[in-house]
């Protein structure tokens, strides 16, 4: 089956740490520069995260993601570039576009902490599987009936784009045109969608009661399958990403008092 | 008319660094086909490739001298009928008859006509007498009734099962057996992926094995369940008579109860 997660496995130095450690540095990595309030901070640590994803292979992965958030991004920069109020510098003239140098400094302020959170977030997802984040939130007290639902979504989509696909098969089977224009496209989506539903009703129902028969709602204490292993490596960068957030903190209270 | 398939070089892969398929020749006429072999063979990526459903990554599949590649999936759909493992996955509407006649309806028939091919397709399965009733009230095994002559109706020259008889009882089996011969008694190609072995000796003129991207044996099922360790290999089993003969130290392969029954009487 097709994997909705971006996780993979590929056996790296970051696939190794704790989920905890990286849920932590997703956290600092966004936190740090918003509290020092400074561009170069930002891209400090968009540099480590890149430093970050690229020593895990998933470098690659983000391009999607990147791309996609770039075009927003880059609508942004045109719009405040050109129409952001209080703009008098110009910088760049394109025929009758003129581009002025405030607001492209403010969309750039916008657009590095896009990025920033992006890829700190990247770091996080795509070395880490769902599954250990949520054991994780639910050792610490989280309810395991939301950690299943969360972990059920990586499961049930990919089953019911798979189902989706077998379906469209067995119409297109029966002669129906599912190709073309809009129109085409709506009248062949009744016949998709009704089996889709009917058969997720049915699975949720069955996977309902071998959950029940498992014991999920059992209310005794229970164990975990997979032990968690907290290194010391996995505890010095606890404290170190701990220290960097306490550190900015402390900035902007001098800032403030100063 | 008789539908013909001639497979030339067939390879398919999914992925980049894994090929499904590796050069696959057959020609596919008349004779009524069983396609078997082990889970991961690869049958369901050949049958998808037989309906246009995927694109060879190369050779060609040839329909009575047409390359399919020629040819939308709906007009193949014309030609070549698929019936689904798992009806859910194909039937969508709230009454029996709506159901079988919307693939005629789509290929092209009028409504009257579609009407008439629908009645006939149910009454071969025996399910006229349900045409009002919605499908979903029916259990499994009837569905898959429904399912067959939903394609049945748009009466197709090629006619592709997988794997018909999986959670399908004795009568249930014994039905789609009978379809199986009658189709092909009516001058129509038929092609079935399928596990079950004694159903492919009662019922079928040939059997492809299928291992690994590949054809490793083809012929009469005689001959084929005749070789013991070469289907061992692709880790397949003789069908419960040929190996009770077998073992009862019989030189002949007997594929079917009856066959040997007979043996015996002429003794
Ligand atoms: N949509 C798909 N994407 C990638 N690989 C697939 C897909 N469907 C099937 N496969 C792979 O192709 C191989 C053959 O599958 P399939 O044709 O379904 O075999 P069979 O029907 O003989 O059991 C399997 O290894 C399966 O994992
Ligand atoms: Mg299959």
């Amino acid at each position: 089956m097709k994997s909705i997660s971006l996780y993979e496995e590929k056996n790296s130095t970051l696939n190794h740490l704790d989920s905890g450690c990286k849920m932590l540095y997703m956290v600092a990595a966004i936190l740090v520069p918003a509290l020092i309030g400074n561009k170069w901070a930002n891209v400090a640590v968009i540099i480590l995260s890149v430093f970050l994803l690229a020593i895990s292979k998933v470098l690659r992965k983000t391009v999607p993601v990147l791309s996609v958030s770039g075009i927003v991004i880059l609508t942004i920069v045109i719009i405040q570039g050109m129409f952001r109020a209080g703009n008098t510098t110009v910088v760049l003239q394109l025929g009758p576009a003129a581009f002025y140098k405030e607001g492209l400094l403010y969309s750039l302020g916008i657009a590095l902490n896009v990025f920033n959170i992006l890829l700190a977030i990247c770091v996080l997802i795509f070395t880490t599987k769902p599954s250990d984040m949520v054991e994780n939130f639910i050792e610490k007290g989280f309810s395991p009936r939301l950690g299943y639902v969360f972990i059920s979504i990586f499961q049930i989509i990919p089953q019911m784009m798979e189902t989706m696909n077998t379906i469209t098969d067995a119409q297109r089977s029966r002669g129906m045109e599912t190709e073309g224009s809009l129109l085409v496209r709506i009248k062949a989506f009744l016949p998709l969608i009704s089996p889709v539903v009917m058969s997720s009703l049915v699975d949720t129902k069955e996977r309902a009661i071998a959950l029940e028969v498992r014991g999920f709602n059992a209310k005794t204490k229970k164990t975990f399958l997979n032990e968690r292993k907290v290194t010391t490596t996995d505890k010095i960068i606890n404290l170190l990403l701990i220290a960097a957030v306490l550190a900015s903190v402390a900035w902007r209270v001098k800032l403030w008092l100063g | 008319m008789m539908g013909r398939l001639e497979i030339r070089d067939l390879h398919f892969s999914y992925t980049e660094n894994e090929e499904i398929l590796k050069g696959i020749d057959l020609v596919l006429d008349q004779q009524s086909t069983a396609i078997i072999g082990q889970n991961g063979a690869g049958k369901t990526t050949f049958v998808k490739l037989l309906k246009g459903l995927l694109q060879p990554t190369s050779g060609k599949i040839v329909y009575n001298g047409t390359d399919l590649s020629s040819m939308t999936v709906a007009q193949i759909a014309k030609h070549i009928g698929m019936v689904f493992q798992n009806p859910n996955d194909q039937i969508f509407k709230n009454s029996v008859i709506d159901e079988v006649m919307f693939g005629p309806m789509q290929v092209g028939m009028s409504k009257e006509e579609a009407k008439v091919h629908a009645m006939d397709a149910l009454e071969m399965v025996g399910m006229e007498k349900k045409c009002k009733v919605n499908p979903y009230d029916l259990g499994l095994s009837e569905r898959k009734l429904i399912s067959i002559a939903a394609i049945l109706a748009m009466d197709p020259e090629v006619i592709i099962f997988d794997e018909p008889t999986i959670a399908q009882d004795y009568a249930g089996k014994k039905c789609i057996g009978e379809i199986v011969e009658h189709l092909r008694n009516q001058g129509k190609l038929v092609l079935t992926i399928i596990h079950d072995m004694d159903f492919v000796a009662e019922h079928f003129d040939r059997a492809v094995v299928f291992a690994k991207g590949g054809v490793l044996l083809d012929g009469n099922p005689e001959k084929v369940f005749s070789r013991a360790e070469i289907l061992e290999k692709a880790f397949l089993e003789q069908p419960n008579v040929t190996r009770l003969c077998h073992a009862l130290g019989y030189e002949e392969t007997f594929l079917t109860t009856d066959d040997f029954v007979e043996y015996k009487k002429g003794q």
